[in-house]
């Protein structure tokens, strides 16, 4: 290990929070050169991360890498401590796809462009943070700052709308949204100090933490807070409903990172700080995060059907993928948890290249409501391309990445509860309905005459499109890669068996 | 050995389809030249794995894919007789199917998009076939359903051509969604995706047998959608939709028969569980008879074809319900020219009259000879003429149902499926063929030789390949013997060849006398069926079932959840305890006054309280 190993996490982590400084401080108003500067910071730790995936070990080798500990606060036993493990790494090769691509379709926005990319760059610290923290302290604290530029990012730059039966306004989606992540991160607070004082270590170490080997009854009462703590955030029925409206009043690059990123924060956490430190505590509770996951399947599926806005399909579609990773995770297999870790990226990807399209037929046709749009395969056949490839890869075909990671969740599934394992077959058909519908109705038929003039994808949405489905494909076709450094991080997850 | 490359057969294809997407919209005029030159490449693959095969025998070869836990997943290829015969077909049709496109949709604007996805769908297909492992099979297995999506949809801006490619994917994926849930099953007993691993572990009594009957059932749920079985058969009629060499390529000749393949190729489990061929055998019949009653009403050409294809596949499942692969195999390939042929005709028909219908058609055959009699050998082939390929693999059935696992009834529901494909047959050749030619026809013409070039080819091997079907030498049994690898050589029964001769016989003479002598008319015949000729003209109300189902079921749960989600779970569940707090908070204000006489009162009062709790504690 060279110096510049230990210190690629930091640097990855300071790398936003520096850029967001910077743009404060920016001389001038000239808009382009703030966009540049910020595409640029988005690449660069796009390449730390690639360094951190072509620098990971999974021979068999040490759990976290990468590691660099600085001391803090030592009265409390909090220390600057990151590192990284398998799964870690595959929750940064997604932050490292999507935001880039979130800079670049956040091009477009042209009202008050500099604070939205303060924002941005807060948000994706944030991430970064929570990923690659080994202090819970820390873990928490990004995790926080993840969540709260969310708020302004609607409540200023998203759209309200009006629906036949209510209104949805962008101020009404941001409250919801922070309200119920703020909410989680109370139950998540109360499991962290309860942990800090059961242990009696005197520190927030999540590594030390995940040694300790609690009590099973204290396990018992703190997994749960955790898991729905957590599992809020990744959209856990029934307290999902922050998310489809969450989509609908946000802009495409925050839909695309709150649906390709934020909501992997939750899984992660259910991982990190739940699963790995109490894995009695995971064993009991499994059946209801199973019972849950798969109303989550199956319920987000249906609720999709009858959906009439482009991004609340979106949304529920969502709310049902996520499903999966629950599932994935509560079989407490590695077939299930490496599928779930793989669904996770997987989707935050496909959800991304989605919120794209979308954001595309909404900018330039002004309505999401698939009722008036038809036919808009003429006008924009670059942007149908890619829409089929990203609904095709969320029914689950097989050549793109969901098809391994939903058929990995299904194995696990089956090894252990075959009837939830049908069900979730069953939300992956269902699936193919709303998607196909949904193509059907906004790409095929008869072009109407309003729309004889749309444009079709600009040259950013084309080069963002074009990137996430051919990461889509790669990772569907040639999956190993990313697999086998999953497996080696849900490898030293004790609940884990098979 | 020689057989390793059969990889290369789905590899090029693949790569084609990657090729021409990247250059198609520059360069619109080379994707048909890339895409030809890669599936007569892949035809030369198959020749060298055939002649290789027929050296060293069947061989397979896999390489990993990725490992999770103690699993392991592969990418690998089965050459056997099975994988041999299919892999054949489809690339030899593939080719013929595709240079008939290009006269056939010349003009096109979409032309190199159609030619992107044949490449697609061949790879896809020849995936399928090739398949050492069920997850690759499946793999396969979706893919051709995207690529019939893509062509059925490939007019997307007919709604009703969106409607149908949207119709034919779900529809098969509900039988998918079965079949997933089947190899799932299996995988969950034997560890393992590997085909011949399955199998030998269930030989080896290690599967559970309950288990078993249930992924093996589960699997034909699989096999049902993609081949076109009773209940799951209605997307394939709609499927006409898409232009017409995609229907006999995919509609007919490849696609459709995977069902079938599936079962044969796991016929070694399904002999072990009697119930499944039970139902398989029901279903099979069932199809059969149900789609060549429908097929005798349909009035649009295409749609006769497409019920006539479902009729038999029927068939071919009903053969390996009564425990004879190697029949079902034989009657796929008889089936597959004959069907290319037939639909390619068709194609020529509308290409060169513009007629779809069969009721403006007539007396066609002084316009299109060559089309008239390449249609007729393949529509007679399929009705079962004596020595044409249909006759012999049809045969073949009838024996197998005789002699096989199965009881009396069912031949004697064969036949009577039999004898219903001979009568749509006539009626089909003598309605579109024969008698008066229509003013409107005047114009009709015969196509190139882009398109009648294959129609030939298929024609002639649709007439000559019952050969096949003799014992020609000590090793080659007959086909049925061969592909199957059994001794038992090729022999007839003079008793059930003579029946399904006498039926073809009179079945195209009664015909004859409805729709060419019209001694018998065919309005007052169809009256006197009355409401059974209703229910067949309706196709037996499954479309109309299965529409009631999504609207007043399946979308009324959909709009329920999604009003139970807004209402309760966001208005009562999440913004009731929200405005409960506003709504108390509201209410609350109302005690800070900020009177100093409205505080002291409620301190009094706190402490009265107070003191009586105490006093009585």
């Amino acid at each position: 290990m060279n110096n510049f190993d230990e210190s690629v996490l930091t640097l990855l982590l300071v790398l936003p929070f520096a850029a967001a400084l910077a743009l404060v401080l920016w001389p001038g108003d000239e808009l382009r050169p703030m966009k540049w500067f910020s595409a640029a910071v988005a690449l660069a730790t796009t390449v730390l991360v690639a360094w951190v995936i072509l620098g990971f070990d999974y021979t068999e080798a040490e759990q976290y890498q990468f590691v660099s500990e600085t001391e803090w606060l030592t009265q409390l036993g909090i220390g600057f401590n990151l590192g990284v493990d398998g799964i870690a790494v595959a929750m940064l090769a997604l932050t490292g796809i999507a935001f880039p691509a979130a800079i670049l379709v956040g091009w477009n926005v042209d009202a008050r462009s500099k604070d939205y990319l303060i924002l941005l760059n807060l948000l994706v610290g944030g991430v970064y943070g929570t990923f690659v923290s080994l202090d819970l302290f820390f873990l928490f604290f990004f995790y926080e700052i993840a969540v709260l530029p969310m708020y302004l990012l609607i409540a200023f730059w998203g759209s309200s709308t009006n629906f036949p039966r209510f209104t949805r306004l962008k101020e009404y989606s941001a409250m919801k949204l922070v309200l119920f992540l703020v909410g989680g991160s109370v139950l998540i607070w109360i499991s962290i100090i309860a942990m800090f004082v059961e242990a009696d270590l005197n520190t927030f170490n999540l590594v030390d933490l995940q040694r300790v080997g609690f009590d099973e009854s204290f396990q018992n009462w703190v997994f749960p807070l955790l898991m729905i703590g957590f599992g809020l955030l990744g959209g856990l029925w029934p307290l999902h409903t922050w998310s489809p409206d969450g989509h609908v009043s946000a802009p495409t690059s925050v839909s695309m990172l709150h649906a390709g990123v934020l909501m992997k924060l939750g899984a992660f956490g259910i991982i990190r700080v739940g699963i790995q430190t109490m894995p009695e505590g995971a064993e009991a509770w499994a059946p209801l995060l199973l019972g849950l996951g798969a109303v989550n399947v199956i319920y987000g599926s249906i609720a999709a059907m009858s959906q009439t806005d482009l991004k609340y399909v979106i949304g529920y579609s969502s709310v049902s993928h996520m499903g999966y990773v629950f599932l994935g995770l509560a079989t407490l297999h590695t077939l299930g948890v490496t599928g779930a870790v793989l669904q996770m990226f997987s989707h935050g990807i496909m959800t991304a290249l989605m919120f794209t399209l979308a954001g595309a037929v909404y900018h330039s046709s002004h309505t999401r409501d698939i009722g008036v749009l038809s036919g808009l395969a003429k006008v924009m056949p670059v942007g149908a391309f890619f829409f089929a490839v990203a609904g095709f890869a969320s029914l689950g075909l097989p050549g793109f990445s969901g098809f391994v990671a939903e058929m990995l969740v299904f194995l696990g599934l089956f090894q252990t509860y075959p009837w939830i394992g049908a069900l979730a077959v069953i939300g992956a058909g269902i699936t193919a309905v709303y998607m196909l519908r949904l193509m059907a109705k906004v790409y095929f038929g008869e072009t109407a005459q309003r729309w004889e003039t749309l444009p079709d994808l600009k040259l950013n949405e084309k080069l963002v499109a074009g990137t996430l489905a051919l990461t889509l494909l790669i990772v569907g076709l040639a999956p190993f890669y990313l697999i086998d450094v999953i497996r080696e991080g849900v490898r030293h997850i004790p609940a884990v068996t098979g | 050995m020689g057989t390793d490359a059969a990889f290369l057969a789905p590899v090029i294809p693949a790569v084609t389809f990657a090729l021409i997407l990247l250059t198609g919209r520059r360069v619109p005029a080379i994707a048909p030249c890339l895409s030809i030159a890669a599936i007569i490449a892949s035809f030369a693959v198959w020749i060298y794995v055939f002649v290789a095969f027929l050296d060293d025998g069947a061989g397979t070869r896999s390489v990993e894919w990725f490992t999770v836990g103690g699993f392991e997943f592969t990418w690998g290829t089965t050459v056997d007789e099975i994988s041999i015969v299919m892999l054949g077909i489809v690339s030899f049709v593939a080719i013929g199917i595709q240079i008939y496109s290009l006269e056939y949709l010349r003009g096109d604007p979409r032309l190199w998009w159609y030619f992107a996805v044949q490449s697609l769908f061949a790879a896809a297909m020849m995936t399928l076939v090739l398949a050492d492992n069920l997850l690759l099979l499946y793999l396969g297995w979706e893919l051709v359903g995207l690529g019939s999506y893509l062509l059925i949809g490939f007019w997307w801006e007919r709604r009703s051509a969106a409607e149908a490619a949207k119709k034919a994917f779900v529809t098969t994926r509900i039988g998918d969604v079965a079949l997933l849930i089947g190899f799932v099953l299996l995988f969950r007993e034997t560890g393992t995706f590997d085909i011949s691993t399955i199998i030998t572990l269930a030989h080896g009594g290690v599967v559970d047998d309950t288990q078993l009957t249930w992924a093996l059932l589960f699997i034909f749920g699989g096999a049902a959608g993609k081949s076109a079985q009773i209940p799951l058969h209605v997307w394939l009629p709609d499927a006409m939709e898409g232009p017409t060499p995609v229907s006999a390529l995919i509609h007919a000749a490849t696609m459709v028969v995977a069902g079938v393949y599936l079962v044969v190729r796991l016929f070694p489990i399904y002999r072990m569980v009697p119930e499944a061929l039970d139902l398989i055998a029901v279903i099979g019949l069932l199809t059969a008879l149900v789609a060549g009653v429908i097929a005798l009403t349909m009035t649009d050409l295409k749609r006769i074809l497409a019920y006539s294809t479902i009729s038999h596949l029927g068939f071919m499942m009903l053969a390996v319900g009564a425990g004879a692969p190697g029949v079902a195999m034989f009657h796929l390939l008889a089936h597959a020219f004959a069907k290319a042929s037939l639909f390619l005709g068709a194609g020529s028909i509308s290409h060169g009259s513009g007629q779809t219908d069969i009721r403006e058609m007539g007396g066609l055959w002084r316009k299109m000879p060559f089309t008239a009699v390449t249609f007729w050998i393949g529509a007679l082939s399929l009705a079962g003429l004596p020595l044409l390929s249909g006759f012999f693999s049809k045969d073949e059935i009838l024996l197998a149902v005789h002699t096989g696992r199965l009881n009396g009834g069912f031949l004697i529901v064969t036949f009577v499926a039999v004898a219903f494909s001979v009568l749509y047959t006539g009626r089909m050749l003598y309605r579109v063929f024969l008698g008066p030619l229509l003013p409107t026809n005047e114009a009709a013409h015969e196509p190139g030789s882009r398109m009648w070039a294959p129609i030939g080819i298929f024609a002639l091997l649709a007439a000559g390949l019952g050969g096949a079907a003799f014992e020609w030498s000590h090793d080659y049994k007959g086909f049925v013997s061969w592909v199957t690898n059994s001794e038992e050589g090729f022999h007839l029964s003079t008793s059930i060849t003579g029946a399904s001769v006498v039926i073809v016989v009179i079945g195209l003479y009664l015909t004859w006398l409805v729709y060419v002598q019209r001694r018998v008319s065919s309005v007052g015949t169809r009256r006197r069926f009355g409401p059974l000729a209703t229910i067949a003209e309706r196709k037996f109300f499954f479309d109309e079932v299965y529409q009631w189902v999504i609207n007043e079921i399946v979308l009324k749960i959909a709009a329920l959840t999604a009003f139970i989600d807004r209402a309760w779970v966001n208005d009562i569940g999440i913004d009731g305890p929200g405005k409960t707090t506003r709504w108390g908070g509201s209410v609350l204000k109302y005690l800070q006054t900020g009177m100093v006489y409205n505080y002291a009162l409620g301190m009094v009062i706190g402490a009265v309280v107070l003191g009586v709790v105490w006093w009585t504690i």
